[in-house]
């Protein structure tokens, strides 16, 4: 673990701000064009996620890095309503929010790596990672 | 093809008049805002056929449930002016013994 | 890796080509590389970087503001690509339901498979076209110690997996009433029981049984709702609708069904249906209950199979070969 970074989610411009802080890391790491694209995009659906059906909540991320590979990690992280039944979130075409390809299973698409921590009342904790190729 | 709804709920006596074809398509529209008047003790729901040209038994299906639903619930269902073909439909069905429907003004052209 | 690499070296010849020549081929191979890349799931935003690195290898002093517009265009296709590659998932998803419900539809095949008795003195044709791949329509035939033929056939309301399961329920309880109870009356009371107390108070069937006595040439009949059939008098060469009424099984608990009878000619018909074969579209005009009789009345001098078959055919046709409801037709006729 290198560094760490958090942007709060209150409002929809925070979205904006989690967008940018991401793409710094993304292009640090060393990310080319598509995928800090791709980052960025993950790291919306993240926030709008939090914005949406929790009201508050905040995205950090973090560099890591092992012997032969680097990447970067996103925490999504809330204390909302929690999501009951996490497998229906993640089927495709189950969009609450509207429209084929986004959600969370797009989020899962856009990064290598995908987890949901979720209890309910109490939050979620949704953690993605993205390995430079 | 469309089902128009129009519901006028006023005191104890909701009128829902509908205009269109009740099939496959649009019999769960009719469902969900039938059956939640159908909950209310006391109520009497009114349906207005006269301009539904054509019903398939996934319509005669709304009714039914609607009609069980006013037995659990001391509510009330009255179908009126209904056009010959729908109302063949309730007579085959031996739904007419069952249901409210007033048939003395008959709907349609 | 190499292959992405491999495509941005032809893009990059294809780009180039183009640009110099405005030829068609270009064009035609910039179409064989997207239905490639299709083919190899790569996402549109993968192509338009694969410009953008085309574009300046081609121009290196390509201006600022363009490379900016082809970045802000590679951000703006990113939820495109997404859609992509949910539509490809939800597409195996629904070959996969699809196969799943070949399989449920060929196990209701063999649950409902019915086969068609020998009775004495009498021909019988019957057909059953199910509009999608499950059959709401359902028909049965038994055929008692005493020689005595019972026919069941009935309707579930609406179509597919759910009207399926309502009939695999109906075909079980018909198996389970004993032998002596097969009275038409009776069967359509115990089936209204287990009806209404197992299914989905939107959910009712209608059903017509007959029971042919050979001893003495009588037809019991009761009907649950069910579309009417029609009787044929040979004497008098005259169709009559078959009155019997009864509500559809399922909405009231303890219906009673009331049965009728009547002794069947040399020559008579008992033409028993669904609503499907009533219910027939021509068009936006449904078909009036007359013209199915003029049909059967076409083809009347035909044995009772080929008769229901052509009946069915002549339908199919009128309906553009597109079936909206189930067809099942059954057809007794009493030999001279």
């Amino acid at each position: 673990m290198d560094f760490q970074s958090c942007v709060n989610i209150n409002k929809e411009w925070d979205i904006v701000g989690a967008r940018q802080i991401g793409r710094d890391f993304a292009r640090k790491i060393g990310f080319g064009t598509v995928d800090q694209a791709r980052i960025a995009t993950a790291i919306s659906e993240l926030a709008r996620n939090i914005y949406l059906y929790a009201g508050t909540g905040k995205i950090c991320f973090e560099t890591i890095e092992e012997i032969d590979r680097k990447g970067l990690v996103i925490l999504a992280v809330d204390d909302g309503p929690g999501i009951a039944e996490i497998s229906k979130v993640m089927e495709d075409g189950y969009s609450t929010s509207g429209g084929l390809g986004a959600g969370l299973p797009g989020v899962k698409r856009l990064m290598d790596e995908f987890d949901i921590i979720s209890e309910q009342e109490k939050g979620t904790e949704i953690k993605a990672v993205k390995w430079v190729r | 093809m469309n089902l128009d709804i129009n519901v006028s709920d006023k005191d104890s006596t909701a009128v829902v008049a509908l205009a269109g074809e009740i099939d496959a398509f649009t019999a769960p529209q009719l469902k969900e805002q039938l059956l939640p008047l159908t909950k209310e003790s006391g109520k009497v729901v009114e349906v207005n056929l006269e301009n539904v040209n054509y019903m398939d038994s996934t319509g005669l299906g709304v009714f039914v449930s609607a009609l069980k639903s006013t037995k659990e619930n001391n509510s009330e269902l009255k179908l009126v002016q209904l056009q010959d073909r729908v109302m063949r439909l309730f007579e085959i069905t031996g739904l007419t013994d069952i249901i409210n429907i007033d048939s003395t003004v008959r709907g349609g052209s | 890796m190499s292959t992405l690499n491999m495509d941005l070296s032809n893009y990059r010849d294809l780009l180039k080509q183009y640009i110099r020549t405005q030829d068609e081929t270009a064009l035609y191979q910039a179409e064989q590389f997207s239905k490639l890349s299709m083919q190899q799931n790569i996402s549109p935003e993968e192509i338009i970087n694969v410009h953008i690195q085309a574009l300046q290898e081609l121009y290196p002093e390509l201006p600022e503001g363009i490379k900016s517009s082809m970045n802000f265009l590679l951000e703006a296709m990113i939820s495109y690509g997404l859609a992509y590659q949910e539509f490809q998932s939800l597409r195996e998803q629904q070959l996969a339901l699809k196969s799943e419900i070949s399989v449920a539809a060929s196990m209701q095949q063999t649950l409902l498979t019915t086969v068609k008795p020998e009775v004495e003195g009498l021909d019988i044709g019957a057909i059953s076209i199910p509009a999608n791949q499950m059959n709401g329509d359902y028909h049965h035939f038994v055929q008692n110690d005493d020689n005595k033929l019972g026919i069941a056939i009935a309707d579930v309301i609406g179509k597919g997996i759910p009207a399926a399961l309502a009939m695999s329920m109906i075909k079980y309880s018909m198996d389970s009433i004993p032998e002596n109870r097969m009275d038409p009356s009776n069967i359509l009371e115990s089936l209204n029981r287990v009806v209404e107390r197992n299914v989905d108070p939107s959910m009712f069937i209608t059903m017509f049984y007959g029971l042919y006595d050979p001893s003495n040439e009588k037809f019991y009949y009761s009907s649950a709702g069910h579309e009417p059939g029609f009787y044929y008098n040979a004497a008098e060469d005259k169709f009559e609708e078959i009155e019997a009424r009864g509500v559809v099984l399922g909405v009231t608990r303890d219906t009673e069904y009331r049965q009728y009878e009547r002794k069947v000619n040399a020559g008579d018909m008992i033409i028993m249906l669904t609503d499907g074969v009533t219910e027939c579209r021509q068009g936006d005009r449904f078909i009036e209950p007359e013209e199915v009789l003029d049909v059967i009345k076409s083809y009347m001098h035909l044995p009772a199979q080929k008769l229901v078959e052509q009946v069915y055919k002549h339908f199919e046709r009128l309906q553009d070969f597109h079936l909206r409801d189930d067809f099942t037709l059954i057809i007794l006729r009493k030999e001279v």
